[in-house]
C-alpha cells in the first residue's frame, strides 16, 4: 500500500471523493494540453473515462510507481487504448515518469506512443486495437489465481468497442473460470466513431448482457466519484464470478462544446478552444 | 502523367477511392458497401450518404463484417468491405481467406491506413504486413494507388476484375502525379521516369520519394528508371523485364516489411528469370513506431536519400 493510499484510508468517502474531483480537474486539463501539443489524439473518450481512471490511480489501485512491475500490483488495462492521454496523465502525475514526457505524445521516439505499449512505465500491455483488453485481463486474472496472488485486474472497455465478438468470448471464459479478481468497466458514453452507438450498432442493455453471461453487474453514473468508489469496493467483494460496472458517462465530459459530440472523438482543439476548455474545467469565469 | 510538375494532393487516396465508389452506386444498383465504424475516416460515408439502404455499418466488428460481405456476395452481388488495413488483413484474415478468396467471391477491400501512413497513431494502426498477408492468398488481387487519379481509376479496375481485390490506401494526401487520361489495368505498371542505369520499382506512397531519389541521382549523372507497380499482384512481368533490359539493376522500395513484400516477390522472379544486382528497402524485421511520417521514412530507410544511396551501392557492385 502506498503512502497516499494509507492516508486515504483514514478519510471519509466524501473526503476521498472531493480529493479525487479536484485531481480530475488537473487530469482533464493535462489531457487536453497534451493533445493540443501533439496536434492529434482522442479527447472525447479520454474525458468520459477521466473520473474513473483518476479514482483508480489516486485511490483504488495497489501500485508502486517506483516499481512498475511489482508482482503484487493491481493491473489496469485501458482496452479502449485511443483514450491513452488520460492514462499517460495519471501515470505521470503518480510519478511513473516525468511530467515533461506528456509534451511528447505521439512524437518520434517518445515513450508515449499513439496507443499504449508495454515500454511505457506503468503499462502492462499493448492496447488500441479494440476488443482485446478483456481477454488479456482475463489471462492476467488467471495468472494471479495460479500464482496465489490477491491482486485485482481492472479493464476499461468502450461501449463501441464491445461490438467486437472477442469481448464476449472473454466474457464467457471469465465466467467459466470464476475470475472474481477481474473487474470490467464499460464507458457508456453512447457514442462511437461514426456516431451514436444506437445508430451504428445498438448494444441495448449492456448490464443485462453481461449478467446473461454470468457476471455480477452494476450500473452507475461514471462521473459521480462517491458512486465510483463505493461500487468498485462492492465489485471487489464479489466472489465466484467476474464483475462489470457499466458507467454512464458523457463523451467529452467537462468541456461543453465537446460534450456528447461524436465529432470530438479524435479531434484536436485549437488555441481558443483550449483556453475555453481550461476555463470550464477550472470553473473560472471568462 | 507529370513527374516534373507534380502538385500537392488535395485529398488522400482513401477519399478519392471513396468518391469514385459513391459515383459507382449509380452505375451498379446492386452494389453494396460494408463499413466497420470508421466511415468518416475511410470516407465510405460518401457512398452511405447517397445510398443508405445499400450501406451497412457493422460497428467495430471487422471479422463479422467480412464474413457478412461474403454472404452478401454469394449470389452474384459485388460488395466492398471497408476498414483500416491492420483490421482487414489480420483480425478478419480467416474470413478474407476462407470465405472470400477460397470461394472466389466479388468482395473488394477498401483498406485504408496502409503501411505506416497512420504514422502518429503508432504500430496498432499501421498496416506493415498487409501486402504479405493479401498477396499470399490464392485468387486475391492487390492494387495500390499512389495518388488521386490512380485511386479513382483503380476503383474501376477493382470493379471490372472478377473475384476478390484488395486496394491499399493511405491516410494523408501527398502529391498528384497522374492525369485523367492515364490508364490503369490489372497487371499493369507505369514508367514514371525513364532511365538506363537502375530500376527503382515501388508502389503507393513510396513512389514519391522514389521520384525524388531519381532526381537526386540525375544530378550525379545516374539515370534511374522509376517504375510504379500499382498492380502489386499480379505484377507487370513484361514491364519489369523491359525495364531491366535497359538498366540491369533493381531496387525495390516499399512501405512494408521487407519480408514477403513486393521486394521478396521480385527477387524470386529475378532469380528465376533475370539475375541482376538487387536490393530491397522496407522494414527490416521490425515494427515501426509513432512519429511524423517524414521521420519514419528517414529512420526506416525509405527517404529519397536512402533510396538514392541504395541505388548507388548497387551500381558500385554491378
Ligand atoms: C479493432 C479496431 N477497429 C477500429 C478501430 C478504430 N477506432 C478507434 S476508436 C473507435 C471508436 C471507439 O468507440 P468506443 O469504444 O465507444 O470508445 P469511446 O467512445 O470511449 O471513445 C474506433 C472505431 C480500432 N482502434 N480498433
Ligand atoms: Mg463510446
Amino acid at each position: 500500500m502506498t503512502a497516499t493510499q494509507r492516508a486515504n484510508r483514514a478519510l471519509t468517502l466524501g473526503e476521498r471523493a472531493a480529493f479525487l474531483a479536484e485531481k480530475s480537474k488537473e487530469v482533464r486539463s493535462r489531457v487536453l494540453s497534451m493533445i493540443y501539443t501533439a496536434k492529434s489524439g482522442h479527447p472525447g473518450g479520454a474525458l468520459s473515462a477521466a473520473d474513473i481512471v483518476t479514482a483508480l490511480y489516486f485511490d483504488i489501485l495497489r501500485v508502486d510507481p517506483a516499481n512498475p512491475r511489482w508482482p503484487d500490483r493491481d493491473r489496469f488495462l485501458l482496452s479502449k487504448g485511443h483514450a491513452c492521454p488520460v492514462l499517460y496523465t495519471c501515470l505521470a502525475m503518480r510519478g511513473y515518469f516525468a511530467l515533461e514526457h506528456l509534451d511528447t505524445l505521439r512524437q518520434f521516439e517518445s515513450i508515449l506512443q499513439g496507443h499504449p505499449i508495454r515500454k511505457t512505465p506503468g503499462i502492462d500491455m499493448t492496447t488500441g486495437s479494440l476488443g482485446h483488453g478483456l481477454s488479456i485481463g482475463l489471462g492476467m486474472a488467471l495468472d494471479g489465481k495460479l500464482r496465489g496472488k490477491d491482486y485485482t485486474v481492472y479493464v476499461m472497455l468502450g461501449d463501441g468497442e464491445i461490438n467486437e465478438g472477442h469481448v464476449w468470448e472473454a466474457a464467457m471464459a471469465a465466467t467459466k473460470y470464476k475470475t472474481d479478481n477481474l473487474i470490467a468497466f464499460v464507458d457508456r458514453n453512447r457514442l462511437q466513431m461514426d456516431g451514436c452507438c444506437d445508430d451504428i450498432m445498438p448494444m441495448g442493455d449492456i448490464a443485462a448482457k453481461f449478467k446473461a453471461f454470468g457476471w455480477k453487474t452494476f450500473e452507475i453514473d461514471g462521473h459521480d466519484m462517491e458512486r465510483i468508489l463505493r461500487t468498485i469496493e462492492k465489485a471487489r467483494r464479489v466472489r465466484g464470478k467476474p464483475a462489470c460496472i457499466v458507467a454512464n458517462t458523457v463523451k467529452g465530459k467537462g468541456v461543453s462544446y465537446m460534450e456528447d459530440r461524436f465529432e470530438w472523438h479524435g479531434k484536436c482543439p485549437d488555441t481558443d478552444q483550449l483556453a475555453c476548455a481550461m476555463r470550464e474545467i477550472w470553473g473560472e469565469d471568462s | 502523367m507529370r513527374p516534373n510538375a507534380m502538385t500537392p494532393a488535395t485529398v488522400p487516396t482513401r477519399r478519392a477511392f471513396s468518391e469514385r465508389m459513391a459515383e459507382y452506386g449509380a452505375i451498379d444498383s446492386d452494389f453494396v458497401v460494408f463499413e466497420a465504424d470508421i466511415g468518416y475516416s475511410t470516407f465510405s460515408h460518401l457512398f452511405g450518404d447517397r445510398y443508405p439502404e445499400r450501406y451497412f455499418n457493422m460497428g467495430i466488428a471487422e471479422g463479422n463484417m467480412v464474413s457478412a460481405a461474403a454472404g452478401m456476395a454469394a449470389d452474384g452481388r459485388t460488395a466492398v468491405a471497408s476498414s483500416y488495413g491492420v483490421f482487414i488483413t489480420m483480425r478478419a484474415l480467416e474470413s478474407v481467406r476462407t470465405f472470400v478468396c477460397y470461394p472466389d467471391l466479388n468482395v473488394k477491400f477498401l483498406s485504408s491506413h496502409g503501411g505506416f501512413t497512420p504514422s502518429i497513431d503508432g504500430v496498432t494502426h499501421q498496416a506493415t504486413e498487409d501486402i504479405a498477408n493479401m498477396t499470399t492468398l490464392p485468387n486475391m488481387k492487390v492494387l495500390v494507388p499512389a495518388d488521386t487519379w490512380a485511386a479513382k481509376k483503380l476503383f474501376d479496375v477493382a470493379m471490372q476484375t472478377p473475384g476478390p481485390v484488395f486496394v491499399r490506401l493511405m491516410r494523408d494526401p501527398i502529391l498528384d502525379l497522374y492525369e485523367p487520361g492515364d490508364s490503369f489495368r490489372l497487371g499493369g505498371s507505369h514508367v514514371v521516369i525513364e532511365g538506363s542505369d537502375v530500376t527503382i520499382a515501388t508502389y503507393g506512397d513510396i513512389l514519391f520519394p522514389s521520384i525524388e531519389a531519381a532526381q537526386l541521382l540525375a544530378a550525379e549523372g545516374i539515370r534511374a528508371e522509376v517504375l510504379d507497380l500499382y498492380s502489386v499482384k499480379p505484377f507487370d512481368r513484361e514491364g519489369l523485364l523491359k525495364s531491366l533490359d535497359k538498366t540491369g539493376a533493381l531496387v525495390v522500395a516499399e512501405n512494408h516489411q521487407k519480408r514477403n513484400g513486393l521486394g521478396y516477390e521480385l527477387s524470386n522472379f529475378c532469380l528465376k528469370n533475370r539475375v541482376v544486382p538487387f536490393d530491397n528497402l522496407g522494414l527490416e524485421d521490425t515494427f515501426a513506431e509513432s512519429g511524423s511520417y517524414g521521420k519514419l521514412l528517414e529512420k526506416y530507410g525509405l527517404s529519397k536519400t536512402c533510396i538514392a544511396e541504395a541505388a548507388k551501392r548497387l551500381l558500385r557492385r554491378a
